[in-house]
């Protein structure tokens, strides 16, 4: 977007990020923790988004833009969410089997793996 | 009124959807009820998808909205839903030296990330992308010819995906 | 020669005839039936290795003297670059010299002892021993290298170990065992050092040796060149030649590690003759023998070598006064004598040596086994003063063992006087052995001199006791019942078997055939507890052939051996042929003096003796140790020195033990291993917090280590030029648009 700088979007990515970060550790709540963790994906995203629009092409003018920097960024964003997606299945899985096992998700009641 | 120069009306719109987008994702942690926070990350997820759009990734764009909003935040509704974990007191949050900690440290990688990133690139402001980088066609064309294996790769972590939830959710094989 | 692969199977035989003894023997034995048997098993392969040793030493002889040394090689064994020590071995004079001892006195020794060790339930086991002994013994000697040796070395160290202890239901037994294979640890560690320091000189002039092939501690291949090699260097070759002199101090047990080799006397009586007096106690003067191109380059150890010799003669033939237990005489006979061979190895006349280990392997090897004899024929009593007048009851025995007293006590022309005279006279009348300008080879041999006249003594006074004086004192036993087992154990030579006694005295040796019948073994009482005492009603008869036999054939090798082997330099020529000998030697002539001396000397020991012990035992050596005079009980004691050592080493070891334990263990290295532990235990305890299964809180330790991380990173990059840009300025114009950075800030 004309007249928009990169840093709009790396500093909206990075403070996504962060929130998510916080989330993370701070609730206790697992599926709320997930919800963290897809966003501070998701400003990954955004922040792979952003370079790729704003990065130079090393292409000629008008060549058709494969395997360059502005596709590489937007095929890594669809692996990400490949990723994300199968994560978030088998994550809920787990929690589901958690659940039924214990009638609970508090994930500070969780301590299987004290040493 | 005399705005400075890198005051523009797209940067408005820019400021008013990531705006949105960070105030959903601040209520997707701040939020006990765990629906609440699942309706904030659906806002959020929406905002980044404008935004994709504003940055010419239509494909991405629409693709975040189908995946994200549409697959993976059903996914979780109906999870919560399921567990009936939207009713409050379900997880108890108590307060907890955590939530400091957490805190800094999280603010701490905004402030280092931000002073490492953010600052030499300030002056970046000009997308060089080639025109039309983002439609369907680039992506498809590159997704199939440069990235082909990755893209099978990830094919089959899906699969597994789907097996292994399946596994996992099934009382009994 | 062709038929030098021959030697192999004077090795191999009795390997065979140990592993037939160790797998088949008590198979074939059964119930005490298959003794006779397993008997000759045990004898024919020592006597068929000894046929073989006389075909080839007959073929030896045929060849020129200078080129006696035929090398068999048989496989590699150790080959790694500038090493190699393959199995070999070397058919040479010295070589089939000690082989004929070995096999030839083994074989006597073995026939002796399938009459002695006939009650034995463990019979098999013993000729397993025997057999395997043998073998090693011939490893040992006819090895061609060192490390061959070493193996034989040890292998009859490990013989005599078990041999010794061959009766270990009898705790003194096996710590006699055990003495005898510690001390010899000492020199072993001698004889490895001097290998290793051997071995150094010759790798480090591995030049001289173009044809060696690495083989650098073969015979063949340093015998002939390492004498210029060490001729430069004294202080290593003295080195070399005291530290193998360590080793031959072990195993002959000269003086400061003779302790083993009375207490060995535990073992049975066929064992003491062939290991501990004939063959393996000789290895060391074999040693020196060997290489001699060493000792003889070093005057300073040759001194060493004759005073430690002459020392040992004198001190161990003071202690043979004290004694009354038949064998101890003879065992601290065999530690002078083998001082006499010492006394001649010092002198610079090696072959002298050999010569006395030859004559010495006969007269002691009969002299033990005619004790043997005494002992088998006295309910297996071993102390003297329980005997007296067996020459009557033991005729066969009393006339050989008389042999054997008078040629160890060097009567003319029994065969010790040849070889006495033989070290005497080389000692006096050469200056080879030399500290500082003193002739020690003069003075030690006059320390010979005097030693030959006590050897004659006590020999006598062991003789006379025995078979002469005055009255049959075994009848006296219930008289002095009380100072019967009172002082420094005579152990009986008896323990774990069982008497036949009562079976003995039905009918004499006439009744026995050659060996003991099957029939008769197997009547004689196995499971019978029941220790036979010796007392009034015992009745000494004479033992079967199979034992008196060798006793006659070592009468006459004593008789005769010496002085066959002394004519025209017969032995001195076979080991040291005219032209290749080393040192300039000249015997002493045989003239009036030295003959004279020594014949008086023989004469006096033996007329004293007769003085002393015919009528009967004196009362100053008889039951009551409190009528002994001060000297006797000393040399009973052995001066000291053995409880002096003993309690040196074992309490010794014990105060360095507790030292190391409480000072060294419990508080340093338990204080390190404990102190580790603690401190791991209590960082733990402080840690332990963070391991507290709760995933968010390990999620939030990850994060600090991250934002840690970071703030590394950032401070590292804070140093670096603003280079992020540099991907974006690097785009060649004309692609894409201009800068960023240049229209940056508008």
């Amino acid at each position: 977007m004309q007249g928009v700088p990169l840093v709009a979007y790396l500093g909206l990515g990075l403070f996504l990020f962060c929130t998510g970060v916080v989330g993370v550790i701070i609730r206790r709540n697992p599926i709320v923790i997930f919800m963290c963790i897809e966003l501070m994906l998701n400003a990954v995203n955004l922040t792979f988004l952003a370079f790729a629009k704003y990065m130079p092409s090393k292409l000629p003018v008008g060549a058709t833009p494969v395997a360059d920097a502005s596709t590489a960024g937007q095929v890594m964003v669809i692996f990400v969410m490949a990723v994300a997606a199968a994560e978030v299945a088998v994550g809920l899985g787990i929690i589901m089997a958690i659940f039924r096992l214990r009638q609970d998700v508090d994930i500070d009641e969780m301590n299987l793996l004290r040493g | 009124m005399n705005l400075p120069e890198w005051i523009t009306p797209n940067l408005g719109v820019f400021m008013v959807i990531g705006g949105v987008a960070a105030l959903a994702a601040v209520g997707v942690v701040v939020f006990n009820n765990a629906v609440r926070s699942a309706l904030c990350l659906v806002v959020s997820f929406f905002m980044l998808a404008f935004l994709y759009f504003s940055l010419g990734a239509e494909m991405i764009g629409i693709l975040q909205i189908v995946v994200y909003t549409g697959a993976i935040m059903v996914l979780f509704l109906f999870v919560i839903m399921l567990l009936n974990l939207g009713s409050l007191g379900s997880v108890i949050e108590k307060k907890d030296p955590k939530f400091i900690i957490g805190g800094a440290m999280g603010l701490a990688i905004l402030l280092m990330v931000g002073s490492q990133v953010i600052v030499p690139l300030a002056s970046v402001n000009q997308p060089k992308a080639p025109e039309g980088f983002g439609a369907p066609q680039t992506v498809g064309y590159s997704l199939f010819s440069t990235y082909l294996y990755p893209f099978e790769i990830a094919s089959v972590l899906l699969l597994v995906g789907i097996v292994g939830s399946i596994l996992l959710a099934k009382r009994r094989l | 020669m062709d038929n030098v692969g021959l030697i192999w199977l004077v090795v191999g035989l009795p390997i065979v005839g140990f592993l037939i003894q160790a797998f088949l023997g008590k198979r074939l034995i059964g119930n005490g039936g298959g003794k006779r048997l397993v008997g000759a098993l045990a004898v024919a392969p020592v006597a068929a290795a000894f046929v073989i040793s006389v075909m080839l030493t007959i073929d030896l002889a045929k060849l020129d003297p200078a080129n006696r040394a035929v090398v068999s090689h048989g496989w590699d064994w150790i080959k790694i670059a500038g090493l190699n020590i393959p199995f070999e071995l070397r058919v040479d004079p010295l070589t089939m010299m000690m082989a004929l001892i070995i096999t030839g006195i083994g074989s006597l020794i073995h026939l002796y002892a399938t009459g002695y060790m006939a009650e034995e339930k463990d019979y098999s086991r013993f000729f397993t021993y025997l057999n395997l002994f043998v073998a090693s013994m011939l490893i040992l000697v006819l090895g061609n290298n060192l490390v061959m040796l070493f193996i034989g070395w040890e292998g009859v160290g490990v013989c005599s170990y078990m041999l010794i202890g061959f009766w270990y239901k009898d705790v003194a037994n096996s710590k006699a065992a055990n003495k005898a294979f510690i001390v010899n640890r000492i020199g072993d560690w001698g004889l490895t050092l001097g290998m290793f320091l051997l071995f150094v000189v010759v790798a480090a002039n591995a030049d001289k040796f173009p044809a060696a092939d690495g083989r650098f501690l073969s015979y063949d291949v340093i015998l002939p060149v390492i004498g210029d090699i060490l001729k430069g260097m004294p202080g290593i070759t003295t080195a070399i030649a005291l530290l193998l002199f360590v080793g031959a101090c072990g195993k002959s047990a000269q003086f400061p590690l003779y302790l083993w080799l009375p207490d060995a006397m535990a073992g049975p009586t066929p064992v003491s003759a062939l290991i501990h007096a004939a063959t393996m106690v000789t290895a060391g003067v074999f040693l020196l023998n060997r290489l001699y191109v060493i000792f003889e380059l070093s005057p300073v150890a040759s001194a060493i070598i004759a005073v430690v010799g002459a020392f040992t003669a004198l001190f161990a033939a003071l202690i043979a006064f004290g004694q009354t237990d038949i064998k101890k005489v003879l065992a601290y006979s065999t530690v002078s004598q083998l001082g006499f061979m010492f006394i001649a190895c010092g002198a610079g006349a090696y072959w002298v040596g050999m010569f006395h280990v030859t004559t010495h392997a006969f007269f002691k090897a009969l002299l033990f086994l005619g004790s043997g004899a005494v002992i088998h024929a006295m309910a297996h009593n071993q102390d003297m003063r329980n005997y007296g007048k067996l020459a009557k009851y033991l005729k066969i025995t009393f006339a050989t063992m008389f042999i054997g007293f008078l040629a160890i006590a060097g009567v003319p022309p029994l065969a010790g006087f040849w070889s006495k005279e033989g070290v005497l006279g080389y000692a006096l009348a050469n200056n080879h052995a030399m500290i500082g300008g003193i002739n020690f080879s003069y003075i030690v041999g006059w320390v010979g001199l005097g030693v030959a006249l006590l050897t004659a003594f006590y020999m006598a006074r062991m003789t006379f006791l025995t078979f002469f004086s005055g009255q049959e004192r075994w009848k006296l036993i219930p008289a002095h019942a009380e100072g019967h087992h009172d002082d420094h154990g005579h152990h009986d030579d008896h323990h774990g078997h069982h008497e036949h006694h009562a079976h003995h005295e039905d009918h004499g040796p006439d009744k026995h055939g050659f060996f003991y019948t099957d029939e008769e073994m197997a009547a004689m009482p196995h499971e019978h507890e029941h220790h036979h005492e010796l007392d009034e009603t015992h009745k000494p008869h004479e033992v079967p052939p199979s034992m008196w036999f060798p006793l006659v054939v070592l009468a006459v090798l004593s008789v005769g051996g010496g002085w066959v082997l002394n004519q025209n330099h017969l032995l001195e020529h076979w080991l040291y042929p005219p032209g290749t000998q080393h040192l300039q030697l000249e015997a002493h002539p045989h003239g009036i003096p030295l003959v004279a001396l020594s014949l008086g000397a023989a004469l006096i020991g033996i007329v004293l003796g007769a003085v002393f012990y015919w009528k009967g035992l004196p009362a100053k050596e008889g039951w009551d140790l409190a009528k002994w005079s001060p000297f006797r009980r000393a040399a009973a004691d052995q001066f000291g020195y053995d409880n002096t050592m003993v309690t040196a080493s074992v309490e010794g070891g014990r105060d360095l033990g507790i030292f190391l334990w409480k000072g060294a263990d419990s508080k340093v290295v338990d204080g390190l291993v404990n102190g580790a532990g603690w401190v791991a235990g209590t960082l733990g305890k402080w840690f332990a917090f963070l391991q507290n299964g709760f995933v968010r809180q390990y999620a939030l330790v990850m994060l600090v280590g991250v934002v840690v991380l970071l703030g590394a990173l950032g401070y590292a990059l804070k140093k670096v030029p603003d280079t992020s840009l540099s991907g974006y300025q690097a785009v060649p114009a004309g692609r894409g648009p201009a800068l960023p950075g240049a229209e940056g800030g508008h």
